[in-house]
C-alpha cells in the first residue's frame, strides 16, 4: 500500500493537520509520499520524499495548477490512495484530482478498517465502511480524526512545477466578517441542541451560559431552523472550540459537532437519550428533560 | 440562458433513530424533506429568475416518491420540474449519480444552454460533497464550490464572480460560464410557498425521464456503475461518559450533584 498525501498551507503556514495525515497513512503501515504547494523555509518534520512546489508561483490555491502537480506526482509515486484534509482546498481539489484519475472518491473519513474506510452519515447516528473498487482512491480524511503524528526528521525534497492554466481567475482573499461572539476564547460554552425543542428555549440555555460567565453555543440544526445566529455555531461548518467546560444541551452529537468540541477540558452532556452519540466524548451525563433540568441548575449555580 | 437546480430528497436525519435490535436505520415514519443545502441552491436559481428572467429546471434523481419534493420546488416558483427515475438508477453512489444528472442536463442543454448549475455543498444523508464536482467535470464546466455570495454576471463576456467561504477568509474567483456551483446556507433565506402557488403546484405535471429517454448503458449507471460500495453500516459503539443522579425525577437533587462534580474539578469558579 502506498499513499500521497496531500498537505496543506494556509495564508503562508504549514497546516499543523498536515501531520493528521501521516498518522492516517501510520495506521494504514503505508508507504508515504507528500505533496505540497509551500516553500522550503517551512517544511515538515518527517523523512519521507516531499514533491514542493513553490507557493509563491503556484499560488496558495489554484485549482487547475495544484491539479496538474499532483497528477504529476502521481505518475512519479504510483500510489494507490491519494489523501487530502477535509478542508475547503480538499474539498474542492479532492474531486476534481478523483474525476482526472478515473478513481473512486471517499470523503471525510474517520477511520481505517479492514480494508476500507469509516465515514460518518446521517448526522453521526450512523457510521458506514466503504470500500472502491477503483486501482487508485482519493480520500479526504475529517479534522482531528486522527491524531497528530510528528516523526521529525527532514524530508527529501524534489520540486515540481507546472504551467498555469485553466478557467478560474483568482482575484483576492476577504477576511470573514467579523464574529459578534468569539467562542474560540470562552472559557465556558453552553450550547443549545435541537432538543430544546423551540426556539422560545433559547433564553433558558443562554440564561445557564450567563450564569456560569459562559457564552451561548449551538449546534447546526438549531442554526438551521434559525433558532440562534450561525456566529454561535460549534462544529466543522461553525467554529472549533475547547474551552474548560462545555455544556451541551439537547445536542445529539453529529459528528461534525463532535469534532468541534471534543477537544474541552470538561465536557458535560444534558440529554433525555442516554444513547445520545454525544455521550462518547461526554465526561458526565445528564439523563434528562433539558428544559426541566436546565433551570434547576441554573438556580443553584446562581446561588 | 437556462440555470438549473440539482435537489435531493433526504429523510430528515434529526429524526432518524436507529432500530436497537437490528442495529440498522428506521426508515419508517421518517419524513422526507429538501436536501437543506440544496433548498439553497434552489433559492439562488429563482433569484437569478427574478433578477434576469433566466427560466429554471429543478432536477432530482430518486425513487418515484420523490415526486413530493419536486412539487415543492414548483411551490416555490421553478418553471419546470424533472424526476430522474428508473430502476437501474437505484443504488448509485456519488459517481453513478453525477452521471445521470449530467446526461439529464446535457439533454437540456440541446434545447436551451445551460448557463449555472446550483448544487447545495453537500447532502446531510451522504455528506461526500461529490456530486456537484462530478457533474462539472464531466461536463467540462468550470466548477466554483463552497460559494456564499454571487458577487455578478456578466452575459455579455459570459463570465460571474463570486465569492467562496472558506476557513476564517473569503475567496473571490472569477469563472467563466457554463458553471457548476455548490452553495453553503449563508448565500441566501429560503422563500416559503404561497398558498395560491402550493394549490397550484399540485396540478402541475413533473415529467419523468427514465432511462428510456437518457439512454445511458445501464452498466454504467446505478449500482453497478458505482466504484465505491457500504460494506456494512452500523451504529457505532460508544465508550460513555458516567451517568450523574436521575435528571428525569430529581432535576433539583441532579443538579445539585452535578455541582459538587463542577467544584471538585474546579470548574465553577472559571
Amino acid at each position: 500500500m502506498k499513499t500521497l498525501l496531500i498537505g496543506e498551507y494556509r495564508e503562508g503556514k504549514l497546516l499543523e493537520s498536515t501531520y493528521e495525515l501521516l498518522s492516517f497513512a501510520a495506521q494504514l503501515n503505508a508507504d508515504t509520499a507528500m505533496l505540497l504547494v509551500g516553500s522550503e523555509s517551512q517544511l515538515p518534520a518527517y523523512a519521507g520524499t516531499l514533491y514542493l512546489a513553490d507557493i509563491a508561483t503556484c499560488g496558495e490555491y489554484n485549482p487547475d495548477l495544484h491539479k496538474k502537480l499532483i497528477l504529476d506526482a502521481v505518475q512519479k509515486e504510483n500510489p494507490d490512495c491519494i489523501v487530502f484534509l477535509h478542508s475547503s482546498y480538499g474539498w474542492d481539489l479532492a474531486p476534481r484530482v478523483a474525476a482526472a484519475l478515473k478513481a473512486a472518491q471517499i470523503s471525510e473519513v474517520i477511520a481505517n478498517l479492514d480494508g476500507g474506510f469509516e465515514v460518518g452519515c446521517c448526522n453521526a447516528k450512523m457510521r458506514r465502511t466503504v470500500k472502491s473498487t477503483t486501482a487508485r482512491t482519493v480520500i479526504t480524511i475529517q479534522a482531528g480524526a486522527f491524531p497528530v503524528l510528528q516523526p521529525g526528521g527532514s524530508p527529501a525534497v524534489q520540486k515540481l512545477t507546472a504551467d498555469s492554466s485553466g478557467n478560474l481567475e483568482f482575484i483576492g482573499y476577504e477576511p470573514a466578517e467579523k464574529k459578534d461572539v468569539d467562542l474560540a476564547k470562552a472559557e465556558v460554552i453552553v450550547t443549545a441542541g435541537r432538543g430544546i425543542g423551540k426556539k422560545d428555549n433559547v433564553p433558558v440555555i443562554q440564561a445557564l451560559a450567563r450564569a456560569l460567565g459562559g457564552e451561548l453555543g449551538a449546534s447546526r440544526p438549531v442554526v438551521d431552523a434559525g433558532w440562534v445566529e450561525h456566529s454561535h455555531q460549534v462544529g466543522t461548518t461553525g467554529q472549533t472550540v475547547s474551552p474548560k467546560l462545555y455544556i451541551a444541551c439537547g445536542v445529539s452529537g453529529a459528528i461534525q459537532h463532535l469534532a468541534g468540541m471534543k477537544k474541552s477540558d470538561f465536557i458535560i452532556a444534558i440529554n433525555k437519550d442516554k444513547d445520545a452519540p454525544i455521550g462518547e466524548v461526554a465526561d458526565v451525563l445528564v439523563v434528562a428533560d433539558v428544559m426541566q433540568f436546565v433551570p434547576a441548575l441554573t438556580a443553584k449555580v446562581a446561588k | 440562458m437556462l440555470v438549473i437546480s440539482c435537489i435531493k430528497q433526504v429523510p430528515d436525519t434529526t429524526q432518524v433513530r436507529i432500530d436497537p435490535v437490528t442495529n440498522t436505520l428506521i426508515r419508517e415514519g421518517i419524513p422526507f424533506i429538501i436536501n437543506p443545502y440544496d433548498s439553497h441552491a434552489l433559492e439562488e436559481s429563482l433569484r437569478l429568475k427574478d433578477r434576469y428572467g433566466m427560466r429554471t429546471v429543478a432536477l432530482s434523481m430518486g425513487p418515484p416518491n420523490t415526486v413530493a419534493t419536486l412539487k415543492k420546488a414548483y411551490a416555490i416558483g421553478v418553471d419546470e420540474a424533472i424526476l430522474l427515475s428508473d430502476r437501474c438508477f437505484g443504488g448509485a453512489d456519488t459517481l453513478a449519480t453525477s452521471k445521470v444528472l449530467s446526461a439529464a442536463i446535457e439533454r437540456l442543454d440541446k434545447q436551451e444552454k445551460v448557463g449555472i448549475v446550483f448544487c447545495g455543498k453537500q447532502t446531510i444523508d451522504g455528506d461526500t460533497a461529490q456530486v456537484g464536482p462530478g457533474i462539472a467535470s464531466r461536463l467540462g464546466f468550470s466548477q466554483l464550490t463552497l460559494v456564499d455570495r454571487i458577487e455578478s454576471i456578466d452575459f455579455l463576456r459570459k463570465r460571474i464572480k463570486v465569492r467562496r467561504k472558506l476557513e476564517g477568509r473569503h475567496e473571490i474567483v472569477e469563472a467563466p460560464l457554463p458553471v457548476m456551483i455548490t452553495v453553503v446556507r449563508e448565500l441566501n433565506r429560503p422563500r416559503y410557498p404561497t398558498v395560491p402557488m402550493r394549490i397550484e403546484s399540485e396540478e402541475k405535471e413533473i415529467k419523468v425521464w427514465d432511462n428510456s429517454v437518457l439512454k445511458l448503458d445501464a452498466e454504467t449507471v446505478g449500482l453497478k456503475g458505482s466504484p465505491t460500495w457500504v460494506s456494512k453500516i452500523f451504529s457505532p459503539e460508544r465508550d460513555q461518559g458516567e451517568i450523574i443522579g436521575d435528571g428525569i425525577n430529581d432535576p433539583a437533587g441532579t443538579a445539585n450533584l452535578l455541582i459538587d462534580k463542577l467544584l471538585s474539578k474546579d470548574l465553577l469558579a472559571v
